[in-house]
């Protein structure tokens, strides 16, 4: 019995040698930081020296319109991009799920190829792509549809476009691989009775697919708005930090910014980034709630 | 029936869609690579046929741009991450999950807790302690933080609840000691999930831009998506150059790709940040 219980509290210390490696590292670099953040957000930084101002990075921040705008552009690619991206990768992905047999294969490997691709590499070609004088307008122009080249990086409707198709073009193919899982896993007599039943293509897609997928359709919801919230690389690159006028300037720029780039004041940085963790908190908790307490599929 | 509905309008305008969709996916792919031998005018312009200018542009490239220093600093950061971050989180998932404890369970929730913690909210108190650790401006910077990632011990220990406890039970019994059996009985037989946590691992590195772009200030020590995106932001842009640049970083992922196809889409479930 001793040896037994001795035998068990070697298993147990043995079981925390194995996870002492990994919980040093979170404590260095993840709950550290996360602690020490409450005492930078407290404080004014003037070069190298920072004062107590208490809860005064937050009453600086409702003033701030460039901050209230960033946020503002992040809603505004969360509720324009994310729609049509899901919408477009369920389109294609129920059409190669039911229209092609053979070239299903090589289908899904070219619209999936995209997300080898690094967020870095999109927006450089993207700008690359869509210089005033570049190749879509040139096309554009080639073929009739505009007259005048548009101003895809330098005019403040155009900019937040070109964010929007750059991402587009990254994500749609990823999120559409995910779908076609899920339709996939989706036993066909259910389609063979609805049929029996006289009910039309479109009634079944309405009636039978979509609710099937939701969970998938949930999970893509909550991977791509906790993405946008945290949009960096695209705007700071393909539209040169948030340019023009800020009319592509997120969150994560801005604070990347007044960091590092503009004023060095790690406080009021520290102070917006909380805004963006309350955000994504409050993103994640809903659709947390929608999913139901589901388990995740990993 | 099926003649009919092998032939049917539906039927074709959903191909021709769906041709039209992988053509806009591959089209950057095929530019980027004609990209590589036009000058630069061509490749702002668009012109879409091989050029004849690829030696200059490969040379520019190598000397102009120091390729081959940016890829193996980018090479090097990548690999290291995935040894150390395979190691660490494997023993770390086998732990969690082989030697079940309430204690270490609660560890785990508060790991899984901070997974949904933005990177840009942490890089300020991590430049700090960077700073204080004398880090700045080294590989170490880039390369520490990435090791650890709770989503890969998560994905991990989903893998090793797999593993029969039995035979665990009956190696002790034959005398292996614990490490032993982690090392030379469950990981060995969980390659594809070790597989697919390199993979998850390598892309978040070999992409990583946020982190690199705040800790490295000198020229030799930057990455490739540094280098492409300060070449970007410079007054002329050899843009020829810049596409071999691009490919060249593209790449080792393209490769990685086609060739584990499904760990690879497994690895990236959870990549999105």
């Amino acid at each position: 019995m001793q040896k037994q219980r001795s035998y068990q509290s070697y298993l147990n210390r043995f079981g925390w040698l194995c996870v002492t490696p990994a919980i040093v590292l979170f404590c260095l670099f993840m709950l550290y930081p996360i602690l020490s953040s409450l005492y930078y957000v407290t404080q004014k930084w003037r070069g190298a020296t920072s004062t107590f101002i208490g809860l005064g990075n937050f009453v600086r921040m409702l003033h701030d319109q460039v901050f209230l705008q960033a946020l503002g552009n992040n809603f505004i690619f969360m509720a324009v991009q994310i729609p049509i991206m899901v919408f477009l990768a369920l389109f294609l992905a129920v059409l190669l799920n039911q229209e092609v047999q053979k070239l299903r294969g090589p289908l899904r490997l070219a619209i999936f190829l995209p997300s080898v691709t690094s967020l870095v590499v999109v927006s450089v070609l993207f700008r690359m792509l869509l210089q005033t004088n570049g190749m879509l307008n040139n096309l554009l122009i080639g073929a009739h549809i505009i007259k005048e080249p548009i101003g895809w990086l330098s005019d403040p409707f155009w900019a937040k476009v070109t964010i929007i198709l750059a991402m587009t073009w990254r994500w749609t193919g990823y999120n559409m691989v995910f779908f076609l899982v899920g339709l996939q896993s989706i036993d066909p007599q259910i389609y063979e009775a609805a049929e029996v039943d006289g009910a039309s293509k479109s009634r079944q897609l309405f009636q039978i697919t979509i609710p099937l997928l939701l969970p998938v359709i949930l999970f893509s919801l909550v991977t791509s708005t906790s993405g946008t919230m945290q949009l960096f690389d695209e705007p700071n690159i393909l539209t040169q930090g948030g340019q023009p006028y800020n009319s592509t300037m997120t969150a994560a720029v801005y604070i990347y910014r007044q960091a590092f780039l503009v004023n060095g004041n790690f406080g009021y940085a520290t102070a917006l980034s909380y805004v963006v963790v309350l955000i994504s908190g409050i993103f994640a908790f809903i659709q947390m709630r929608l999913l139901g307490q589901r388990e995740p599929d990993k | 029936m099926s003649t009919v509905r092998k032939w049917s309008l539906a039927r074709i305008i959903s191909i021709i869609i769906l041709l039209l969709a992988a053509a806009i996916s591959i089209f950057p792919f095929y530019w980027m690579v004609i990209g590589t031998t036009l000058n630069p005018n061509d490749v702002i312009k668009g012109v879409l046929t091989p050029g004849k200018e690829f030696m200059l542009n490969w040379k520019k490239a190598v000397s102009t741009y120091n390729l081959p220093l940016y890829f193996l600093n980018s090479l090097k950061i990548a690999v290291l991450t995935v040894v150390l971050g395979l190691i660490v989180n494997s023993l770390a998932a086998f732990g969690f999950e082989k030697y079940p404890s309430k204690a270490r369970d609660k560890v785990f929730n508060i790991l899984l807790l901070t997974m949904i913690i933005p990177q840009i909210a942490i890089v300020i108190p991590m430049f700090r302690l960077f700073a204080f650790m004398r880090l700045l401006n080294t590989h170490a910077a880039i390369i520490l933080p990435a090791i650890m990632s709770p989503f890969i011990v998560f994905f991990m220990r989903q893998n090793f609840q797999m593993f029969p406890t039995e035979i665990m039970e009956a190696a002790r019994v034959d005398g292996a000691s614990e490490f032993s059996i982690f090392w030379r009985i469950v990981s060995p037989s969980m390659q594809a999930t070790y597989a697919s946590a390199a993979i998850y691992l390598f892309l978040g590195q070999w992409n990583s831009y946020l982190w690199p772009l705040i800790t490295i200030l000198s020229e030799n020590m930057k990455t490739l998506p540094l280098t492409m995106s300060s070449v970007m932001g410079a007054y002329t842009i050899e843009y020829g150059a810049l596409m071999v640049i691009v490919c060249i970083s593209v790449l080792p992922v393209l490769i990685l790709f086609l060739s584990m196809q499904k760990q690879f889409v497994a690895g990236l479930l959870g990549s999105i940040k």
